[in-house]
Formats: structure tokens, sequence, C-alpha cells
């Protein structure tokens, strides 16, 4: 972490302060007053703290933490918190109160973690996970006051506190989270990311999950969207159908949510908006780095879909939101000038790639024919007009600057029009006369989906015109975001022939693993792309029992999917929120997708 | 004598002379000098030749590609060196996309116009001269069609044909051809009380024979004014779609796909949007002023009062 990034973001007295902590002119303690003095929070001061203790750049938490060490090593976020002066309530009454109208670059989904296709802010304001990550990136108890790992490193366990609920009042104690966790095996769609669990039980107040081989990703899902709690019951009641299978016309979600985090579901409307209020019998939190303990501050968040690119920073600008999740690429610049907001910018863990469905195996079965398609995009070119420099290009699955990024992946995919005409000409598609290439009758020419969002509509539109020079027609057909899903997710070639998709998950690995594993054809394997090494390379990871075992297998997996091209990587771009200087407490950091609204207030 | 009645005098005076004028050149001569005449009308048709000329040699001229992307040379403004109207976000000659696009409004418009004046000649002469249960049924589907919003078909198509500009052409002509049916039912009906119509009827000539040699040649003038009004609303029309995603879709150049894209880099390059839109306003101001003009020299109630003066 650079002092030129402190000053960026947090201006140039934090980075006086952080300049003495390092010299060792000022203490810990006395480091948390002054931060405290200078408007900066627990979280903030805490995250500086940790980077200061190290100054290795931010990596990923592809493997799971030694906890207990982890623990121990988090940054002094209890001390800082007994040495703030103020007592809660005094706190709650200063600033308790409004409405935080935050926009947000995508549509909404239902508010269920078991059978969404995506999970947005609002998960983390009407869930609690487990575990979460902390500023610094350790690993940190949310849900459960405590947590360890067996020497052997077979089995977990987290105690759950007595007096944990959920929103309609159900107690939620070990059992119910184990019962939770019992029903993502049986009923997610994305349980496979931990599929090395064997078993989730309750003893006493502890959840106990047996490993079936030792896995130093075991604890990453559990902090994601997918894994944060629900009353299991609720759900059960209204999701499950007389055939025990999911009804898929449940209200879980949309109308009803039984969650367990600081605010209630209140309103979920698609295109528009969703409204959740604070929960006034919240039991507290047990998260260390947050600094109110207590109930939210605010009354009510109100996220503002605004697909429009465009309209998200005038919105911001205009006072009609507080908060922006991804201004368009264009407006950062704008915004970093207006002394009003604050834009805090970071490496986010998503990536821009093309699925090919290979059940269209005239069109994309062979592996040269990929190839040419890959050596044919310019992603230089398309995150400088695009993204406007804030992102990277990509040439394997991972973005560039994951911790096991493997650098070697860009000997691959470089753009070449040349080599990619060869590769084509080489796989047997003839020119034909009208620019487009024919192969044993077959004209090279396919539907190409893409989401309505601006951003994805001009990646979109740059990869088609390039694949035009190459003799390849595709037919882009611009649908909204639930249909985009649902005709990518079809079996065989009932899916579309080419879609673009864009990933974000903060585990890069696990997610990467669901796209192109060959269980999981066709969802999330749009490609529907069975791959023997790259199958390989899962199988290391998710037996991966130590750090250089998991490096080993992330390496791997990235060359076999950089070479035999399951999905085309583009490019992955930077992550980007801005709030104005009114909204305090709102902190998002590069290790959680999202930032928790815990501690967040609005200055009257 | 007021002024208003000294107006109407000049009026009357100058169709007498209209009148007089194209009994003695000849009435082609006659209507093309009236032509000359209109100011408005000569003023959209040089507008509408430039547009034109543009939509359908500029992109020759030109000899750019629409699609070519240059992502280092994105976002320049008019005027650069080999980019007359600059570049857009992907680094495309915006000048040749502005021509296609007007070229891809036009042949939409001509489209949608082919369809509403067939279709709402056809619909309307039967109406208004048949009666009884035709003319309620005809007058139901046309008042259903017309009750619905223009966006709202063009939705229902692509929902069902899928984005393009087929369902687009598909759905401005099923609007257009419900309001040029009820302005020709309502012109049929009024012709049909009229003595000619009377005394063909009494000289024994058929329903079909009637409508075709004397109805249809008093409704076409009308009802071609009618269209040129039409054809302004059916660039508007695809404009509006290509702008919410409905309209031609990508790579395919349109105006209002382009002000769409546009809009999204107001901050840092204008033109984008203001361009295309410019020319939108440009075309649909050409398209009016001809209508309107057209309108003012074929009007055939303007001829017929004059040739009542004569016969008074």
């Amino acid at each position: 972490m650079s002092d030129s990034w402190l000053e960026t973001d947090l201006g140039p007295e934090v980075n006086d302060l952080t300049e003495q902590y390092k010299a060792k002119k000022i203490g810990r303690r006395q480091f948390m007053k002054r931060m405290g003095a200078a408007g900066i929070g627990v979280a903030a001061a805490a995250s500086i703290l940790a980077a200061c203790g190290d100054d290795e750049e931010p990596t990923t938490t592809t493997a799971a933490p030694t906890t207990t060490e982890a623990m121990d090593d988090t940054p002094a976020t209890t001390e800082a918190m007994d040495d703030t002066p103020a007592t809660t309530e005094a706190m709650m009454d200063d600033r308790s109160g409004g409405t935080l109208r935050e926009g947000y670059n995508r549509d909404v989904s239902k508010h269920d973690p078991l059978t969404t296709n995506w999970y947005d802010p609002a998960f983390f304001a009407i869930y609690e996970a487990i575990l979460s990550n902390d500023p610094s990136g350790a690993t940190v108890p949310q849900f459960a006051s405590d947590f360890s790992v067996s020497d052997d490193g077979l089995e977990y366990r987290f105690t759950i506190p007595d007096g944990k609920l959920s929103h309609s009042g159900g107690t939620i104690n070990a059992e119910m989270v184990a019962e939770f966790y019992r029903g993502v095996q049986q009923y997610s769609f994305i349980a496979g990311l931990a599929s090395p669990v064997d078993t989730y039980e309750a003893n006493g107040s502890e959840v106990v999950m047996k490993m079936k081989n030792p896995w130093v990703g075991a604890l990453g899902p559990h902090k994601t969207g997918y894994w944060r709690i629900v009353n299991i019951n609720t759900w059960k009641e209204h999701s499950i159908g007389a055939d025990g299978n999911i009804n898929a016309a449940s209200i879980y979600g949309t109308e009803l949510v039984d969650g367990t985090g600081p605010f209630t579901h209140e309103q979920w409307v698609p295109g528009s908006h969703v409204l959740v209020k604070r929960w006034e019998d919240y039991p507290g939190s047990l998260t260390p780095f947050f600094e109110n303990k207590g109930k939210a501050y605010l009354d009510e968040i109100r996220w503002t879909v605004i697909t429009e690119a465009g309209q998200r920073a005038t919105q911001l600008e205009n006072g009609d939101i507080d908060t922006l999740i991804n201004p368009a690429h264009q407006d950062i610049g704008r915004l970093e000038s207006n002394s009003d907001l604050t834009v805090i910018r970071h490496p986010e863990w998503s990536g821009y790639h093309l699925s090919m469905n290979r059940d269209y195996e005239e069109l994309f079965g062979d592996r040269l024919t990929r190839q040419g398609l890959s050596h044919s995009l310019d992603r230089e070119g398309m995150v400088q007009a695009i993204l406007f420099g804030n992102g990277a290009a990509t040439y394997g699955p991972f973005p560039t600057t994951d911790r096991n990024y493997e650098p070697a992946v860009e000997q691959f995919n470089q753009f070449d029009v040349d080599l990619a005409n060869s590769k084509l000409d080489e796989a047997g598609w003839v020119m034909g006369s009208d620019g487009v290439r024919t192969r044993d009758g077959v004209r090279f020419e396919f539907r190409y989906l893409v989401e309505d969002e601006t951003t994805q509509k001009s990646v979109a539109e740059a990869v088609q015109a390039q694949f035009t020079n190459v003799g390849v027609q595709a037919n882009l057909d611009v649908v909204d975001r639930a249909l985009a899903f649902e005709q990518q997710s079809q079996p065989g070639r009932g899916s579309v022939e080419m879609s673009l998709f864009f990933w974000l998950w903060p585990i890069p690995l696990d997610v990467l693993i669901l796209f192109g594993s060959s269980a999981t054809v066709p969802v999330p394997n749009f490609s529907h792309a069975v791959e023997p090494r790259v199958d390989a390379a899962i199988a290391s990871w998710q037996t991966s029992a130590t750090d250089e075992q998991a490096r080993a297998a992330a390496s791997e997996f990235q060359l076999a999917w950089a070479e035999q091209l399951p999905f085309i990587p583009l490019m992955n771009q930077n992550a980007t929120f801005v709030h104005n200087n009114k909204v305090h407490g709102w902190q998002p950091f590069v290790w959680n997708l999202y930032p928790y609204y815990n501690d967040t207030w609005i200055e009257a | 004598m007021t002024d208003q009645n000294l107006t109407h005098l000049e009026t009357w005076d100058r169709r007498q002379a209209e009148y007089e004028e194209s009994r003695r050149v000849g009435p082609i001569k006659a209507t093309f000098d009236r032509m000359l005449r209109n100011r408005l009308l000569l003023f959209g048709t040089v507008l509408g030749l430039i547009v034109l000329g543009a939509g359908f040699v500029g992109p020759t001229i030109s000899g750019a590609d629409p699609n070519l992307q240059n992502f280092s040379a994105t976002h320049l403004p008019p005027g650069s060196e080999g980019n007359l109207l600059g570049t857009d976000h992907l680094g495309r000659d915006q000048a040749v996309r502005v021509f296609i696009g007007i070229r891809v409004s036009l042949m939409v418009a001509a489209g949608v116009t082919l369809i509403s004046l067939a279709f709402g000649l056809v619909l309307g002469m039967f109406a208004g001269f048949l009666g009884g249960w035709r003319d309620r049924t005809i007058r139901g589907v046309v008042d259903f069609v017309w009750g619905f919003p223009l966006i709202l078909v063009a939705v229902l198509f692509a929902g069902g044909l899928g984005e393009g500009l087929f369902p687009v052409i598909l759905a401005v002509g099923l609007v257009n051809t419900a309001a040029i049916a009820r302005v020709v039912r309502g012109e049929v009906l009024s012709l049909s009380e009229r003595e000619f119509v009377e005394a063909a009827r009494a000289g024994g000539l058929s329903t079909p024979r009637i409508m075709w040699r004397h109805l249809f040649p008093n409704i076409l003038a009308p009802a071609l004014v009618l269209a040129s009004y039409y054809v302004a609303v059916a660039i508007i029309a695809e404009a509006a779609l290509s702008f919410i995603g409905l309209g031609a879709q990508p790579p395919t150049p349109s105006l209002g796909g382009m002000v769409s894209d546009g809009r999204n880099f107001l901050h840092i390059n204008p033109w984008a949007s203001t361009i295309p839109g410019v020319t939108i306003v440009l075309l649909v101001l050409s398209v009016s002023l001809i209508g309107d003009g057209l309108r003012d020299v074929f009007d055939p109630r303007l001829r017929h009062e004059a040739k009542g003066v004569e016969q008074e």
C-alpha cells in the first residue's frame, strides 16, 4: 500500500499520521485516537494500520488463513473500540436516522441466497455471513463469534452465540445454521463451489463443518453472498413445493425475506429500486471491524437501479443519490475533481469473458477456431477505449491483480489479426466472397447475446466488429438481464451460441471453477465446455491442503484455460465507489464486493 | 369593408388567377409553377435533397467503413483529420455513420409509408363507401389499433419478431395505416354525397368502378399529403425505437441509436449525440416542409374553390 494511495483517498492528514506511525513516533492507540479525531472510521484506520505492518501489495486470499492466527492479527479493532470515547447510545443519537440513497449499476436480483443467480449490495444489509473479510483481508467472525480449524484441516468449528435471531424473530442457533448450510448443499446451483465440504452438523453451540479432504479454500465461499445466513425454516416454508423441489413461484427473496442482517427487506422492484429498513430488534454485531455494534444508524437504504452509465455520475452530482457503485469509466475523472465527493478505487475481482456453446460443435468445437477468435481481439485497445484505462486486459481467466495470477498466460491470446486469420484458415474456415467464412457448408455466423448494460454493450459491439475483421459474423442480440441469463442457461443447443458475461466474485478461482468445470454444464458453464485439463486443475485446487499446492493448482488452471479456451477472456475492470462527503462510515474495500452498512450514517 | 374581408378577397383573387393560369398553360406546368412559388416547399425540398444526398451518396464519397474501429482515436471532435464529424466511443467515423443512419431512417420511412398508404387507402375507401357492417368492422379495427401507443405496438412486435428494422416497419406501418384509413374514410364519406358520385351511381357504374375512377383520384392527393406527414412520424418513431434499443441492431448505424450511445459521453464528447440529433431534426424538418408545401399546392379543396369562382 503506497502513501500516494492514502493521500489520494483519505487526505494529507492521514498520510502524515501514517508516516508518524511508521516512524514509530506514535503508538497504535495514539494512531487510532488521532485518526478518529481526523474523522476516519475505525475500519479504515485499522485497514491502514494493517497495511503499515505489511508493505506488500494487496493480495487476494484464495487460501484459507490459519484462522486463529488471523484473528490475532486482526488489527487492533477491539482495542480501538475500547478507546472510542462516545458510548453506543450517544452515537446512535447523533448519527441515527435518514435514508441512504445508493445508485447501483446493475438491475437487482432476488434477495434469496439459495436461488439467486447474482448477489447485490443489499445482501450485505439484509444478511450476515458466518465470517467476513476485514479491511486487511483477514478472515474475521460475523454471525459466528469465533471459529477454529483442526490440525488436520478436516474439521472447522464455528461458535454461534445465544440470542441470535432472524427478522421474523426466529432463533438462529447452531442447528439452524447447519440446516441452512445443508440447504445450500441441496438446493443452491452454486453449491459445487464448496464441494470439498462433506457435512455440516450442530454440536451444542457450534456448527461443525467436516471436509472430505483438507482444503485451503474452505472458508472462502462461506464469506460470499450465497452462503449468507437465512432462516431456513421460513425459506423452506415458501420455497419448497409438495414434491420436495424448489417452487419457482416462491415469493421468498422478492416479497418476503427472513434474514439475519441489520436491515429488513421492504421493497424489491426489478428495473427500479430496492428498499430496506433498519431492523430495530437486531441483536448486534460481532464483526470486529464494525464501529457500531448495535442496530444500524440509517433508517432506510434505497438502491436505485441505474443501468445507463452516463446517468450515474449525473445523479450523484445532482444530489439524487448519496453513494454510487461503479460510475461510468469516462466520468471517474470528473467525480474525482469534485470536492464534495470522495472516490474510492481498488482492484475488482471481476472479468468480462465470452462463452462459446460447444454444442454448436460445427462452430466452436475445435481449439484452433477458438484461438483464432481470441487472437482477433485487441484487449488493450478495448481497455483504453471502453474502460478508459480503468482496468486491465486478461489473457487468462484471472484478473492481473490476483495474488495467484500466472503471468505465463500472456503467451496466449495476444492480439494478432494475421495469426487469427491463419488459425481460422488452418481450422478449415474459408473466407467467402461476402467476407464471411464457411467450413463444410457451415457459415461462420451466430447469435451473440449481451445484457442490456452500457459497458457490456460497448464491449460486445467492439468484439463483434473485430470478429468481422477475420470473417466471422456475430449477430448481436441485446436483451435484459433476466432474459440473458435464461437464454445462456439452457442445455444443449437451446442455449445461445455465444454470449458476453461479466463475472464478479471475491475469490476468482472459486467462481471460475464453476464456469470451467464439466460438472456445471449448462449453468454456469455456459460454454458447455468439457476440458479434462481444466477439470484436473480444478480437482487439484479443491484438494490443495497448503498454499503452495493451491498456487500450483491455480497456475495450471489458468494455463489450461488460456490454452484450451473454454471461455475467451477479455479484460477486467477496477471497482469504483463514490460517496458525497455527508455520508460517513460507508467504506468499501478490496476484499469484499460491497460495503457493509452497519457503520454508515449521514450528516444532518 | 373590413381587413378580414379584404384578405378573403385577395385570397379569392389569387386562387382565381391560379385557376386561370392552369387553364392557359396546362395543369402540370401550373402545378410546377405553384410549387416553385411556394418558398416553404422549396426550402424543404432543397434541405431534403441535401439530406437525401448525404444518405445515399455520402457513404460512397466518404469511402469509410462505418464499423471500422480505431481504439486509439476515440471521441475525436468534428473537423479532425480524416474524420469530418469526429469519431464515436469506439473510434468509428461519425460522418459515415450519420450518412448510413440517414439511409436507414429513409428506408424505414419509405417502407412504413408504402404499407400505410396502401392499406390505409383501401381500408378507408371500403369503410367510407360501402358503409354498414363493413364500415363498422373496419372502423372498429382501425380505432382499436389507433388507440395503442406507437411504442407499445413496437414493443409487442419486437417481442414477437425480435428487435430490428423489420418489426419497426411493421409496427409503425400498422399504426400509420390506421391513421390514414381514418382520414380517407372521412374524405370518402364526404365525397360519396357529392353530385358526381350520385351521377355515377345513376349512370349504373359498378361500385368498384366508382371507387377506382371517381373516388380514388379525389382522395389520392390528400392521402399523399397526409402520408408525407406520416413519413416524418415514421422517422421519429424509428429514431425513438432505436434509441431504446428496439430498432436497428448493432453494428447497423441508426440516428436514434447514435444519440443513445452518445448520451453516455455528453461530458467528454457532446458531438456524439448532438450531430445525429440535429440530423434527425433536419430530416424531419425537410419532410414536414415538403408535406406542408405539397398540401398547399395539391389540396383539391383549394382548386375546387377556385373552380367555383369561375362557375359563379
